[in-house]
């Protein structure tokens, strides 16, 4: 049914729930949980995710996976979470051996063979903002792999919200890294579209496509430098989530429609969930 | 296991025999495909789908939906992709499964009621047709179909005329006597009551003062509902003969078995879908269960048997 991979609904373990606090006092959860069925992760897929056996809040919360480790004949699969609400709190309590309700994976993924090209590559350019950033990880190992030149811009309230630095820096290496903080803490200090927009401009024209996940502000301004530059840009959007599987239609986002010569309706709404996370930015009616 | 064949759980509900009397509710499974991969359809009772119009409905505008204590709001504003469209390209995929079909029905005015059903009768494989009445009646000042008796018999009698299926019309809670509306109802020609649809409510967001909805009001589902359902239905089957398809806040077995005791035949399962798929298939198996412990022959004996003094 799905048009990428499999969908399982099931109760797994917990392997690892860190949770860690930044300098602009927001907290953050690292949960690693364990697949008994090694199901195809997608980059820019997400899972629902809920503390198993609670009844407040009732509605699992959509999570973008960060990484993953197959464990023989298991999957491991890894979160960021900002601790928020109700949902992520009781994440946030859940230590090793506890259980998840976790459906996934869910949405589509990122045009990667766009970044590919058809003749020579495209240079690939992640942007994220926060907890937008596990979104991207996997991106950026797939376009590693492929040999794609790829570069990080990633932003955040302070050097703590630059969720998966480390990591990041470790697949990347720094120099293919600019980092701004709004504090001022880590890098330039600032938001990230900066950093951003001085690449688009030194690449004089060379092919190159933005991936980006983040915030809504930082989208559209990412959005908006995509178009000024003309290079194409896909984003992984958030919305306020039901179900994640297609079915409620609460995740709505309004998507240019090429109107039939008689309509009026300029738009249509799509799902985030099934049509998305990830759309161009082209396609979308802001 | 997937084929729930098992008789205890058989209802006949407006001359129409369902394996069992569980079946997903409206606007919470899609057109029923949608739920295919994270259950099996065959062992469903029944499927309402998405309410459907005569023409597709782009929906309301973001944000659409809010979690509130023991439920949500929504105000997805009916978004679907039209009668016509369900009948080309769900229904010979749906049909295709052992279980019955109940497309849910709505319009803004009685004409857009007949005109959807006139297009579904040209579907095959349906076996009843589900009103949705809580839509405003843009022809009588926008008060909702549901909310007056002589509205909501207005357009049953409307729909029994055009349709060849039977008809069962959804309550709405937000009503001070719904058993006066349902017993309206019966008399112009309702084959089965379904209760209840959500009950209107409002969130607002208090760093902004704004609605939480882009709708302002929206509709509360979900186990905070339950009780209200409950009394909604207990009240209608002392009001009416007609069978009754319980619905509002079911996640369980459990919740189930209150609904078939106050007088449901047939229950539905809605916000459960979100946020435990497999609700639905848990609750076939434990009132197979139920019956076994009980020994009951039948799920109907169980049907409308609270004690009250
Ligand atoms: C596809 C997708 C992937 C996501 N990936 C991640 C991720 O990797 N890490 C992460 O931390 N978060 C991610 N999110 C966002 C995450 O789902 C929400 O932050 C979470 O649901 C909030 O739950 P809560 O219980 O903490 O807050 P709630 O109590 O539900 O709400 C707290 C506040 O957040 C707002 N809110 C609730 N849900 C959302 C939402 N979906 N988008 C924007 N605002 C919301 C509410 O209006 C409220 O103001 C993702 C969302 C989507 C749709
Ligand atoms: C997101 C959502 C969409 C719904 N759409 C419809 C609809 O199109 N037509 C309808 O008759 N009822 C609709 N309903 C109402 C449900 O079918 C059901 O009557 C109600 O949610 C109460 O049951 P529950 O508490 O189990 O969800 C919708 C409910 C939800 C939560």
């Amino acid at each position: 049914m799905s048009a990428f991979g499999k969908i399982i609904d099931a109760v797994v373990p917990v392997e690892r729930n860190e949770i860690v606090r930044s300098g602009s006092s927001r907290s953050y959860g690292y949960l690693r949980l364990r697949l008994d069925e090694p199901i195809p992760v997608l980059p820019g897929q997400f899972a629902m995710l809920k503390a198993h056996g609670i009844h407040e809040p009732l509605l699992r919360r959509a999570m973008a996976f960060y990484r993953q480790e197959r464990m023989g004949e298991k999957l491991d699969v890894e979160f960021i979470y900002q601790i928020l609400g109700r949902g992520t709190q009781e994440l946030a309590k859940l230590a090793p051996g506890d259980k998840v309700d976790f459906l996934g994976s869910l949405g589509n993924t990122y045009d990667i063979n766009f970044a590919a090209g058809r003749e020579a590559s495209h240079e690939a350019l992640l942007v994220a903002g926060g907890v937008g950033s596990p979104a991207v990880f996997m991106l950026a190992e797939e376009l590693l792999k492929r040999e794609i030149p790829t570069r990080l811009f990633l932003g955040g309230a302070s050097h703590g919200d630059l969720c998966g630095l480390n990591d990041f820096t470790a697949l990347l290496g720094k120099e293919r890294i600019a980092c701004a903080t709004v504090d001022g803490s880590y890098g330039e200090q600032g938001f990230v579209t900066a950093p951003l927009e001085r690449q688009l401009k030194a690449l004089a024209g060379k092919p190159a496509v933005i991936y980006s996940c983040g915030p809504d502000p930082m989208l559209h301004a990412v959005a908006k430098l995509a178009d000024a530059y003309e290079v194409p840009a896909q984003l992984s959007l958030e919305a306020p989530m039901g179900c994640g599987f297609g079915v409620c239609v609460g995740c709505a986002v309004a998507v240019k429609h090429d109107c039939p010569a008689n309509s009026s309706e300029s738009f249509v709404y799509k799902k985030v969930c099934t049509d998305g996370p990830v759309f161009w930015s082209k396609e979308l009616h802001w | 296991m997937t084929n729930a064949t098992n008789s205890q759980l058989e209802v006949e509900i407006a001359g129409v025999r369902f394996n069992n009397p569980v079946w997903t509710a409206s606007g919470t499974c899609g057109y029923g495909l949608d739920m295919a991969e994270l259950i099996d359809l065959n062992k469903l009772g029944g499927i309402c789908t998405k309410g459907l119009s005569a023409k597709p409905m782009r929906g309301n505008a973001p944000w659409r939906i809010v979690e509130t204590h023991g439920g949500m709001l929504n105000a997805i504003g009916l978004q679907n992709i039209g009668a016509r469209a369900f009948v080309a390209d769900k229904l010979p995929e749906l049909r295709k499964y052992d279980t019955r079909i109940v497309p849910n029905v709505f319009g803004y005015t009685i004409e857009e009621y007949i005109e959807a059903i006139q297009i579904l009768e040209e579907g095959e494989g349906i076996h009843a047709y589900e009103l949705n009445i809580s839509c405003p009646n843009v022809k009588a000042g926008g008060e909702s179909f549901a909310n007056d008796a002589r509205q909501a018999a207005a357009v049953t009698e409307a729909v029994k005329k055009a349709a060849s299926r039977p008809v069962i019309v959804k309550m709405s809670p937000n009503v001070t006597d719904v058993a006066a509306v349902a017993r309206a109802v019966e008399s112009a020609g309702a084959d089965a009551l379904s209760l209840i649809n959500t009950a209107v409510g409002m969130a607002i967001d208090i760093n902004t003062r704004r609605p939480r909805l882009a709708n302002k009001t929206g509709g509360l589902s979900g186990p905070a509902i339950k009780p209200i359902a409950v009394r909604c239905v207990f009240q209608a089957s002392r009001a009416v003969k007609i069978p009754l398809v319980g619905i509002g806040g079911i996640a369980t077995t459990e919740d189930a078995l209150e609904f078939i005791i106050a007088g449901a035949s047939a229950i539905q399962v809605g916000t459960a879908n979100f946020y435990d798929p497999s609700a639905s298939m848990k609750i076939v198996d434990g009132l197979a269960d139920y019956c076994q412990r009980n020994g009951l022959k039948s799920i109907n004996e169980l049907v409308g048997s609270v004690v009250v003094d």
